[in-house]
């Protein structure tokens, strides 16, 4: 089953009369369960692209489907509505609410879903705990490291139980070990709790470990690789 | 459910957004303050000083309420006289709003005194009664006296009056008038006190004698041309006034009832344009503090663009931000005017117990017919209720601005800010 299907992406920017092709008609499907990694050089149309599947930006052209939903056709609510419960998404730096602690950063979601104090806290701190962060649920992001705060951020977007997490270079402000180890944590993620992954990278230390790579040059997807199972 | 969460969340994060930047929140706070106390403190100068000064007014000379003939005031004529009837001073004996009520007779005449002659107002008091109702004794300078029950051809002169013409106590003057039947009117009296009103137009003229002598010298047959009235409090004018006409619509004789306003234009005017002058500056401070909180708001929301771009990423409702922006200024108005509104209490307060003197300007101000010196402020629940209410509403008026185009944000766009 497919939780994205993306068909003939295009996206033009309009700047000064002058027209930049960011997606050059791209098709991507993405199936539960994967570990996928978007791999490209700086330009090549990454963000963009994983801003359209996430209903943060809508295609010049082409159509998204996520879970099976058409984005086109909805509004900014409904959007909204999708992104809360169908997607999880981590940046690639600051991502959390500064005057929240990691578990209300977490709690956060649950709460935009009307979900209970008993269970908000118990799914909270047990999504922490899967990335590594018993200990440290009640520092603000200022007290915790670059490291940290991203864990924190996946936390955040796994704890809902979203079809996806969308990650757009989430390892791009962080040393080549402590990405390689938030790397190797989303991958435990994906395998044990059988989360799907769509990230971005330009870091070959992060394509390493993908299951499956495109890779987008010039907004076009040039590759397609996949990588079975070890 | 869903909503009461979701406003309690925003509640959590706007509170603590506001102690964020603890040096933006206490220096909006402290504009606020500033603001509040001011006008607070401002309007209850204003309305301290006009009631007292209506309360000096009324109480000098004037009265709360006069009754007349109809057509007195216009013309203020010795004809213009009037028999009371047993009903209206019934009335006014058992009105629970009346303090007080005395009756007056007044004619214009001229005073002689050896080669001088002067213009003059002849005022027929009653010396018992007039005390309950005016500060006219009060103002009699310390060498002489009042009037007092028994006097005859006794006469309190005003102090310019005797210094323009020489008269002290003891001295002899004659009165020459007419009566109310057409007569002519003389009589000698002998003054027996200098009144000092503080108000140019009484010492200049006034003439204080017993009414009983006055309706003798001036043939009055039990006529008599005022009836001054006193109130318990000055709130109840309107109802005395219309008590008055219900009593009087019957009878025979049409009279004029006229309140403090009527009957002092100048003091009226006077107090419109102080407050005129005050709401204006009201204004200018109700608007330094709005925009006070605008900027602030503005600024933390300008700061926060990158976290809004998060939350509306992942799904936030465009309405919690508007909500989240709008509570942090609710929280920071609120405190502001809770302690403004105390500061300027109690700063209100302080002139109560220590009013302003204001004696140095004392001509100046008779001009308008103010004889007050002292302004005592007066804080009510109007000026505090008022005061709040604004800045509360305007603080928030200011802040949707904001607020609402920190919901309207694109993501993508605040993303991008670092
Ligand atoms: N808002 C925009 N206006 C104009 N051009 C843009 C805009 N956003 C992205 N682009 C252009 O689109 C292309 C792809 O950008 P992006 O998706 O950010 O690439 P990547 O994330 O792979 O670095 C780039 O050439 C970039 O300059
Ligand atoms: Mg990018």
């Amino acid at each position: 089953m497919n939780i994205i299907e993306a068909d003939k992406i295009k996206k033009t920017y309009e700047s000064n009369g002058l027209s930049v092709t960011a997606l050059g008609g791209v098709d991507v499907a993405v199936k539960k369960g994967e570990f996928t990694a978007l791999a490209g050089p700086s330009g090549s149309g990454k963000t963009t692209l994983l801003n359209i599947i996430g209903g943060l930006d809508a295609p010049t052209s082409g159509s998204i489907k996520v879970d099976n939903v058409d984005l086109a056709p909805l509004k900014a609510k409904a959007l909204a509505e999708i992104r809360l419960t169908k997607i999880g998404f981590v940046f690639q730096a600051y991502n959390l609410i500064p005057v929240l602690t990691a578990i209300e950063n977490v709690e956060y979601v649950l709460l935009l879903q009307g979900v209970g104090k008993k269970e908000r806290r118990d799914r909270s701190v047990n999504v922490l705990e899967q990335v590594g962060l018993s200990d440290q649920v009640n520092r603000r992001p200022h007290e915790l490291s670059g490291g940290q705060q991203q864990r924190v951020a996946v936390a955040r977007a796994i704890v809902s139980e979203p079809a996806i997490v969308l990650a757009d270079e989430p390892t791009a402000n962080l040393d080549q070990k402590t990405g390689a180890k938030l790397c190797d944590m989303m991958r435990d993620l994906n395998e044990q709790k059988h989360i799907t992954f769509l990230f971005s990278t330009h870091d070959s230390m992060v394509m390493e470990r993908a299951r499956r790579l495109i890779h987008l040059i010039d907004g076009k997807v040039v590759k397609e690789e996949s990588k079975g199972k070890k | 459910m869903k909503n009461t969460k979701s406003e309690f969340i925003s509640a959590r994060l706007a509170w603590r957004n506001i102690w964020r930047n603890k040096r933006r929140t206490i220096l909006t706070l402290l504009t606020i303050i500033a603001g509040c106390s001011m006008i607070v403190l401002l309007n209850s100068l204003g309305k301290g000083g006009h009631d007292q000064m209506i309360e000096d007014a009324v109480a000098l000379n004037t009265g709360h309420i006069q009754v007349h003939e109809q057509g007195y005031w216009d013309n203020m004529t010795i004809d213009y006289a009037f028999e009371p009837s047993d009903k209206l001073v019934n009335y006014l004996d058992s009105g629970p709003d009346v303090q007080a009520f005395s009756e007056r007779v007044v004619a214009g005449g001229l005073l002689s005194f050896k080669d001088t002659t002067r213009g003059v107002i002849i005022q027929g008091i009653d010396p018992l009664k007039e005390k309950t109702v005016t500060n006219l004794a009060d103002k009699t300078r310390p060498e002489g006296r009042f009037l007092k029950p028994g006097d005859t051809t006794s006469v309190v002169v005003g102090k310019i009056l005797a210094k323009n013409t020489g008269l002290i106590i003891g001295d002899k003057l004659a009165i020459i008038s007419q009566g109310f039947d057409g007569s002519i009117a003389a009589e000698r009296f002998t003054v027996v006190g200098i009144l000092e009103s503080g108000i140019p137009e009484f010492d200049r003229e006034l003439m204080l004698i017993p009414i009983s002598q006055a309706k003798e010298t001036f043939s009055m047959m039990g006529f008599v041309h005022t009836i001054i009235i006193r109130l318990k409090d000055v709130s109840s004018v309107n109802k005395v006034k219309s008590g008055i006409i219900d009593i009087i619509s019957g009878e025979e004789t049409r009279l004029e009832v006229m309140g403090w306003e009527d009957l002092m234009p100048e003091l009226v005017q006077y107090i419109v344009m102080d407050d005129v002058g005050a709401y204006i500056f009201d204004f200018i401070l109700f608007m330094v503090v709005a925009f006070g909180i605008l900027n602030t708001i503005q600024m933390s929301v300008f700061e926060r663009t990158r976290e809004f771009g998060v939350m509306l990423s992942i799904g936030t409702p465009p309405g919690q931000i508007v909500s989240i922006v709008l509570i942090e200024s609710a929280i920071i108005t609120f405190f502001g005017i809770i302690i403004g509104i105390a500061v300027g209490w109690a700063g209100g307060y302080y002139l109560q117990v220590n009013p302003i003197d204001y004696s140095s300007y004392t001509e100046e101000l008779a001009v308008w017919g103010v004889s007050t010196t002292l302004f005592p402020a007066k804080v009510t629940t109007v000026n505090i209720f008022t005061t709040s209410a604004l800045t509360f509403v305007l603080g928030l008026c200011f802040s949707i601005f904001p607020a609402y185009r920190a919901s309207k944000l694109n993501p993508i766009e605040a993303l991008r800010q670092l």
